[in-house]
């Protein structure tokens, strides 16, 4: 198998990924408490379903709406409503939640059907998806069953084993441990898309599950694993689409339209799980790692489950100076309240002690060094749009493609001036949206 | 485990170890070759000169930024970098106070008054030496008129030695070509080991702060137009401010074009104007003015090369889809 790669910029970083990449998944305990929050995914927020006192199961609805671009909830552990009220959220506000109190009893989801997928229509298809409330587990949340709702065959089911950030290793142990409901995931997607051809993309430094998902594709004509070069971002959808078909995005075109359809390597299990077993999205594997983190692991944790409890399960103490990240260290973002819990998009919790903590040090003026220029993967000016940023010039930030930078955070990791530029990007596109809505508008 | 400090900022939450002193610092370190050889043929005169530089670059960005009411920014090492660059510009017996006020113009009005580090349109360096040079026929009155205090640390035997590039362009007999890369005691500090200063750049190359596209340029222009031109390129390569230029002049982040295409067409204009000075013009100073004159084009290079965006869909060879351009005029 030929090793791919995409062609422009890129960096290597520190893998870190020695901390969790042999642990095999393990499940944490379920907590005495639960925060689920009602709008986990892009899209219309639920309703609740029940109402404070009720009793409920692991795996029942608890919170839907009627809405095309929306991902029911689901109650991760039995127990009794103890109240639906705004909690904290990881981004430091407040979110409409439903709190559930552990009852106790056993807490682990059972199937009460086994479904055979070639005998199912696209549309019942589709309806488990939905029904089963999954969205994109790559951290995006996007619902998967809309993404999935095409008009026409989309020619190219890309799947995205890249897991190209540091410390993340949960998309890895899935593939390794479980590539048949990986390959039959694949194919009830490709049958939902109308695909004949799958790529599954896995960076090299994952030799043994390119491995274990090759050995399982075998039989599939049409599914081929696609070892990737480890470059930094190749887990982005553009950069994976490039790398696994030759096909090229473009601005303002969605990827299905360019001919691929890029789903995440636990989401796809995960749909496996719902149409063939009915398994809602109530839990998932998430990477907990830290070089100072007692046990880390790749353990499988229920949704709602608050982020201070995971940690003190895993060991963590002492958190003065130390910055907790969700997700990867490149895109992820730090946690303001450790009473926020886990949700559908959690790939990963790290513990980052002090010495690796990126302060917000003074920085200088762009010294035009050229490092973010070679490396960012949009072909895009990081230091020019950082300068504009800063002085709040929109006409110039326009005009130098600001809205299409996809905040891998390469300029900033690299800059030696220590400019925050993806932070300063970040900062103005809200803006440049409303303007270019108004532009559209008239 | 309550909400203790836990540290709230922005991702990417990884950072690489490279910062702007360090860097600064690598070229101070990769210029400490061609320093000593300089010291080993003119002693004191060497030593003393390069200090005033670098104490004048110092003192003058201090100054600067307090009247400018910012923060002092001795800590990134550039005005010392700055002052070490200017005193290699000359020859080690020149008069102190011409260096000193050659890194006075340097620092003082090449970057503190354009705006400081990442803001200077020229080579600080570059400018300040021929700053000098243009206000020769003022500082000749002056220094003749107020006697300031010369420097005397004794003779020193190469003091009257004519400069290797005016022995090519009278056509003297030359020394070997050898002795001219090694070591050979005339003109510039800076001219006196092409060999130093290429062990200074391989290991600039090393910690990755310069990259090959401007010195290849430059030399490989230089040395097929002198071939051209029926001259002995070793010799254009080996003498004047060539390999000064080359590997650490132009290649200056701040006044260099910033994609790897800018910086061939920046590099091999620069050769196009040295030769034409060496050739056609008096021997000196022909790498700091072309250095200077193509700083100044810098922009349009930069704009010229520009690239578009990945998502864009004239790189895929598709008419390019009416782009909804909001501007604040409305």
């Amino acid at each position: 198998m030929e090793v791919k790669t995409f062609k422009d910029g890129g960096a290597h970083v520190p893998h870190y990924k020695s901390f969790t990449e042999d642990k095999p998944i393990t499940r944490m305990d379920a907590p005495d408490e639960v925060v689920i929050p009602l709008s986990q995914h892009l899209g219309a927020p639920n309703e609740p379903l029940v109402k404070v006192g009720d009793k409920v199961e692991v795996g029942q609805k608890i919170g839907e709406v009627d809405e095309f671009i929306s991902a029911p909830v689901h109650a991760s552990i039995s127990g009794t409503v103890t109240a639906i009220e705004p909690r904290p959220a990881y981004t430091g506000g407040e979110i409409m939640s439903i709190v559930i109190k552990n009852d106790g009893g056993p807490q682990e989801f059972v199937s009460k059907e086994k479904r055979d997928p070639d005998k199912m229509t696209i549309e019942e298809i589709r309806e488990a998806i939905r029904d089963a409330g999954i969205v994109g587990m790559g951290g995006a949340a996007f619902p998967t069953h809309a993404n999935i709702s095409v008009k026409k065959p989309v020619e190219y089911l890309v799947l995205n084993g890249a897991e190209c950030e540091p410390f993340l290793t949960c998309d890895h142990r899935q593939m390794l441990e479980r590539p048949y409901e990986l390959v039959e995931g694949a194919r009830i997607l490709m049958r939902s898309i109308e695909s004949k051809k799958c790529r599954i993309g896995i960076e090299e430094n994952k030799p043994d599950a390119i491995a274990a998902v090759a050995e399982k594709a075998r039989g599939y004509d049409g599914i081929e694993v696609v070892p990737l070069a480890v470059k930094y971002p190749q887990g982005n959808k553009d950069q994976l689409i490039e790398a696994t078909t030759g096909k090229y995005s473009i601005r303002g075109v969605r990827s299905a339209d360019v001919g691929c359809l890029v789903r995440n390597v636990g989401t796809t299990i995960a749909c496996y799980d719902a149409v063939v077993h009915g398994k809602p999205s109530m839990e998932r594997v998430v990477t907990v790692s830290g070089p100072t983190v007692p046990r880390c692991g790749n353990y499988i944790i229920k949704i709602g489950t608050k982020i201070g409890h995971v940690l003190k399960e895993c060991g963590v103490d002492d958190l003065n100076g130390y910055k907790v990240v969700l997700g990867g260290p490149m895109t992820g973002m730090a946690v303001a309240d450790l009473e926020s819990g886990v949700v559908k998009g959690t790939t990963g919790i790290l513990v980052l002690p002090p010495d690796m903590v990126r302060e917000e040090v003074a920085y200088s003026s762009c010294v035009r060094c050229g490092k973010c220029v070679d490396h960012c993967p949009m072909l895009l000016y990081p230091n020019q749009l950082s300068i504009y940023a800063e002085a709040e010039m929109y006409d110039e930030l326009m005009e130098w493609d600001v809205m299409d930078c996809m905040e891998c955070g390469i300029c900033s990791y690299i800059c030696p001036a220590q400019r925050p530029i993806v932070h300063l990007i970040r900062m103005v596109k809200p803006t440049i949206r409303k303007m270019q809505r108004a532009a559209a508008g008239k | 485990m309550d909400n203790q400090k836990l540290v709230f900022t922005p991702a990417p939450h990884l950072k690489d170890d490279l910062t702007v002193n360090q860097a600064m610092r690598d070229v101070i370190i990769a210029l400490i070759p061609v320093s000593l050889v300089a010291v080993y043929f003119f002693k004191f005169y060497a030593v003393f000169m390069i200090a005033v530089c670098m104490v004048t670059a110092a003192i003058t960005e201090l100054v600067f930024r307090k009247v400018m009411k910012k923060e002092s920014s001795l800590g990134d090492y550039s005005a010392l970098l700055t002052g070490l660059l200017v005193a290699l510009c000359f020859p080690a017996t020149a008069k102190w106070w011409m260096g000193a006020l050659a890194t006075f113009i340097a620092v003082g009005i090449a970057k503190e008054s354009m705006g400081g580090l990442g803001w200077n349109r020229f080579n600080p360096a570059l400018f300040g030496r021929v700053a000098v040079i243009v206000l020769a026929p003022i500082i000749m009155l002056i220094g003749t008129n107020f006697l300031l205090v010369p420097a005397n640390f004794g003779a020193v035997d190469v003091v009257t030695r004519a400069t290797p590039l005016a022995m090519l362009k009278q056509g003297m007999e030359m020394p070997s070509i050898i002795k001219l890369f090694v070591a050979y005691p005339g003109g510039a500090m800076s001219e006196v080991s092409p060999l130093a200063l290429l062990l200074g750049a391989a290991y600039l190359f090393y910690r990755g702060h310069i990259k090959w596209h401007i010195p290849v340029s430059i030399l490989a222009t230089v040395a097929v137009l002198a071939l051209v031109t029926g001259q002995n390129p070793l010799y254009h390569l080996f003498t004047g401010g060539m390999f000064l230029g080359a590997f650490f002049m132009a290649t200056d982040w701040v006044t260099c074009p910033i994609t790897s295409k800018g910086r061939l067409i920046f590099g091999v204009a620069i050769g196009v104007l040295i030769i034409i000075f060496r050739v056609g013009l008096a021997p000196t100073e022909g790498v700091a003015f072309s250095i200077l004159i193509m700083n100044a084009f810098v922009p349009l290079i930069d704009r010229v090369t520009k690239r578009i965006s990945y998502v864009d869909p004239r790189l895929r060879g598709a008419a390019a889809p009416g782009r909804e351009r909001a501007t604040a005029k409305g």
